[in-house]
């Protein structure tokens, strides 16, 4: 911010620099006409130039003239934001003109006032190409735009012509203040670029070092999911243990000590042991209940009040929303009204290789497709990652899988694209295969 | 608001420039000319503006409408300046007299427009129409940027009381070096103090040698040329004649001289009634064409007065009618025998036997013998640096002697200084 501030007083500063040095070209060469026509050495001067000069009174007019449009064009566009950037194009393009129309209309001597343009449009105009040609224009202008190299093309006449009236002392003088006025020009302008591209240098710099903050504090966030997920993992089978040890564990041990007596009963006092059988058989119905109740507690939630198919629905968008991964969802199964252990099954397997897929493979893009056939649902998943190298190893969630579904009756197949026929590509597959039994087999 | 209002006063400096635009275009056109007081041929001469006053009222009658203005009492000593003054200024008028000695420094600067275009254009006009050389006289760089108005070439005056004195016949147009020799020499008598000729140098013989000191360009000098030599050596054979004394104008004023070169126009201007009698009045005297050189002919200087149409001009059809009316029309330039001295540049006025038989005018002159001088006689090239390189021959010719190879080194310093 502070150094905008500079850039933009130094810019006055060359305005105001740059008005001083054409009010003295032209002034000189304005006084120094009326002076010659007023000393009756017209006819020598107009002999010694060899060329006519352009009527004294048009230097000033047109290069004043044309220089306060090109400060008001200058100045207006940086005040009035302008959108469209054919305008902005336009608005630089006109800027040039008048700059070469400056420097025309000052006879070649000054070219200048390219540099003040140049600084301006290069603080502008952000599009590269744009800048790269208005550079080249203005550096060609401020190169060529002198008189010794285009008065064979211009005429008028040298600007020493003018100053060839005067004594050696005043021309000193003379030279002297346009050397100091064009050095200082040349100055500003260095130190304005400078002062430009150290700005913009620092300002990249900030960028990286924030993008990198961003990215490190992107790490730790992922970091911490993971965290947190194996630690709800870790809590969940603490949940389940605890389960299992007080109802399953609670219950066949009933289970055991009842059966046990019963034997013992059998022979002595075989009506005991039928009551105490019938004792085990209501402990073990008990046991069932108390399972199928933690089982349902364990159900996802998301089953719990929609069907599968909506389920499914909302955790695949919700799954694009969270990983930014592209899931094509295919399904042309038919309508999925599955027993409540099936559909967990597939919400769980269905959850578990889309999250493999980008946890492991980095995938970017899952296609997921359900077909059935009679009784067989399959499910296959396909995603563009990195495969799990040479030898699929089955992991946990891979192992947890296949259990679950084996329990149903199902199989499950995995493996790198690669291998599969007729299809190069990249990433890692899982084929599921599962016998659906009907609603009405439900235990 | 802000930008509202800055689109209004734009608006409104456009409105504003748009009507100034208008009405300027709107008024009538306002032609000016730049002439000079007097006469440029060292002559007296008391209505120096007559002729460009008949002109502009034949233009009017032809433009109306069209105002013509000049600046009235610029003598012609100062005449050059003050063209150069209003030409830095930017106010040079649309139509100007150009000096000889001017014209080449006007045309070269970028002054004066090229006039080929509407010469070739225009009808009415015919180049062929001109003498030659009054025509060249206007051209620069192979394009012509200035008319003749009015040429004056220089011719031999003759004292015929002394040539008389002595038995001598009044030579014929056709004379030669040889004849001029001769009579210098049965005129010089040191004793009693009578002489061949007064002011006739190797540069008045150039001509008649059929040479010039300069290229047309004015980038060589020809000075060690054979015939430039011939001339250096017969003005200084003419000169050996007076022992040692030198001539004067007052000489030939007392009537102790037999020839004098002089522009056409003295003799125009002094030779009637009444200027005769200011001058010259103790002699009876006439003029020659200038004598032949061995390699040359009859032939004399030109000066031309141009007129010049200013390059920056906005009226320039108009000028370029005005500059037509003053340079071609046969009643203006007509009027050249009654206001002025010169001889006309266009070949059916100044061979038009009644303009000559105007009652002051002598008979010296046929029309023949105008033709004849017209159509040879030569501009010499004014260039940038002439007048320098001009001295720097006459001082070489003075230190060199009969040395040629003097002569040589000479001209080649010329030609660097030409060429820097």
């Amino acid at each position: 911010m502070d150094n905008e501030k500079t850039l933009s007083s130094l810019s006055r500063l060359m305005f105001a620099l740059n008005l001083a040095i054409i009010l003295f070209y032209s002034l000189a060469c304005l006084i120094t006409t009326l002076r010659v026509c007023g000393s009756f050495g017209a006819y020598d001067f107009l002999s010694s130039a060899g060329r006519i000069p352009p009527p004294p009174w048009r230097m000033p007019l047109w290069a004043l003239g044309q220089y306060l449009l090109l400060c008001a064009v200058s100045f207006g566009k940086n005040r009035w934001d302008i959108e469209r950037f054919q305008v902005r194009l336009l608005v630089c393009l006109v800027e040039i003109l008048l700059c070469a129309g400056v420097t025309a209309s000052l006879g070649f001597y000054y070219s200048g006032a390219a540099l003040l343009v140049l600084a301006d449009l290069v603080h502008y105009v952000r599009n590269g190409a744009a800048r790269a040609c208005f550079t080249a224009a203005l550096i060609l202008l401020f190169s060529f735009g002198r008189y010794e190299i285009l008065y064979p093309l211009t005429g008028g006449i040298a600007f020493s012509a003018y100053l060839d009236y005067y004594n050696q002392t005043v021309r000193s003088l003379f030279a002297g203040v346009e050397s100091l006025l064009v050095c200082l020009n040349v100055l500003l302008f260095v130190l304005f670029m400078i002062l430009l591209f150290t700005g913009q240098k620092a300002e990249n710099s900030r960028i990286r070092k924030l993008n990198k903050q961003l990215n490190q504090a992107n790490d730790r966030l992922r970091d911490y999911a993971f965290e947190l997920e194996r630690m709800t993992e870790v809590r969940e089978r603490n949940r389940l243990a605890r389960e299992i040890h007080d109802t399953l564990g609670h219950t066949l041990t009933g289970i055991i000590m009842g059966s046990d007596a019963g034997l013992a009963l059998f022979d002595a006092a075989p009506e005991e042991a039928k009551k105490r059988i019938q004792v085990v058989a209501q402990a073990a119905r008990d046991g069932l209940n108390d399972v199928r109740r933690s089982i349902k507690a364990l159900r996802p939630d998301a089953l719990e009040n929609t069907s599968l198919e909506e389920a499914l629905e909302a955790m695949i968008t919700n799954f694009k929303a969270t990983t930014s991964a592209e899931v094509l969802y295919d399904q042309q199964a038919g309508p999925l009204h599955f027993a409540q252990d099936e559909e967990d099954t597939l919400y769980r397997v269905l959850q578990e290789s889309m999250t493999n897929a980008v946890r492991h493979g980095h995938a970017t893009e899952i296609r997921i497709r359900l077909t059935r056939r009679e009784s067989l649902l399959t499910i296959d998943v396909r995603d563009n990652g990195l495969g799990s190298g040479e030898e699929p190893q089955e992991g946990f969630g891979l192992r947890h899988m296949r259990e679950r579904l084996e329990l149903l009756g199902g199989s499950l197949t995995f493996g790198n694209r690669e291998a599969l026929d007729g299809d190069g590509e990249r990433g890692f597959y899982i084929v599921v295969s599962l016998p659906i039994r009907g609603k009405e087999e439900e235990a | 608001m802000r930008r509202r209002l800055g689109i209004a006063a734009l608006a409104a400096a456009l409105l504003a420039g748009g009507l100034l635009w208008g009405l300027e275009a709107r008024r009538e056109p306002v032609l000016t000319v730049g002439v000079y007081a007097g006469s440029y041929w060292q002559t007296p001469n008391g209505d120096c503006y007559q002729i460009l006053d008949d002109a502009i009222a034949l233009f009017q009658e032809a433009h109306p409408g069209v105002r013509v203005e000049y600046v009235s009492g610029i003598p012609t000593d100062a005449y050059s300046e003050w063209l150069a003054e209003q030409i830095l200024k930017g106010t040079e008028p649309d139509l100007f007299f150009v000096l000889p000695e001017d014209f080449n420094l006007l045309a070269s600067s970028g002054a004066l427009a090229e006039l080929d275009g509407l010469m070739a254009s225009d009808p009415d006009f015919d180049a062929d129409g001109y003498y030659g050389p009054c025509l060249r006289a206007g051209r620069f760089g192979g394009k012509q940027y200035a008319l003749p108005q009015e040429s004056v070439p220089t011719i031999m005056f003759v004292n015929k009381t002394l040539l008389e004195s002595r038995g001598i016949p009044l030579p014929d147009n056709c004379w030669t070096w040889e004849d001029f020799y001769d009579i210098c020499a049965r005129v010089t008598d040191l004793d009693s103090r009578t002489f061949g000729v007064y002011g006739y140098t190797w540069q008045n013989a150039l001509y008649a040698n059929g040479t010039g000191l300069f290229s047309e360009d004015g980038t060589a000098c020809y000075l060690a040329d054979e015939r430039v030599q011939a001339a250096v050596r017969f003005a200084r054979s003419l000169g050996n004649l007076n022992g040692g004394y030198t001539v004067t104008a007052r000489d030939f004023d007392l009537g102790r001289v037999a020839f004098r070169p002089f522009l056409f126009s003295e003799y125009r201007a002094y030779q009637p009634y009444p200027w005769r009698v200011r001058k010259y009045s103790g002699f009876a005297w006439d003029c020659v064409c200038m004598p032949a050189g061995p390699k040359g002919d009859n032939v004399s200087e030109l000066h031309t007065m141009l007129l010049g149409v200013g390059a920056r001009s906005k009226n320039r059809e108009l000028a370029w009618e005005l500059a037509k009316l003053l340079s071609w029309d046969e009643t203006i330039q007509s009027r050249l025998y009654t206001y002025s001295h010169g001889i006309s540049p266009v070949r059916r006025v100044a061979e038009n036997a009644g303009a000559l038989a105007a009652p002051d005018l002598p008979g010296g002159f046929s029309s023949e013998v105008i033709r004849e001088i017209m159509s040879t006689a030569v501009t010499a090239p004014r260039f940038e640096r002439s007048a320098q390189a001009m001295m720097m021959a006459e001082s070489a010719v003075a230190e060199a002697g009969d040395q040629d190879q003097r002569m040589l080194i000479a001209q080649r310093e010329i030609n660097v200084f030409l060429n820097q």
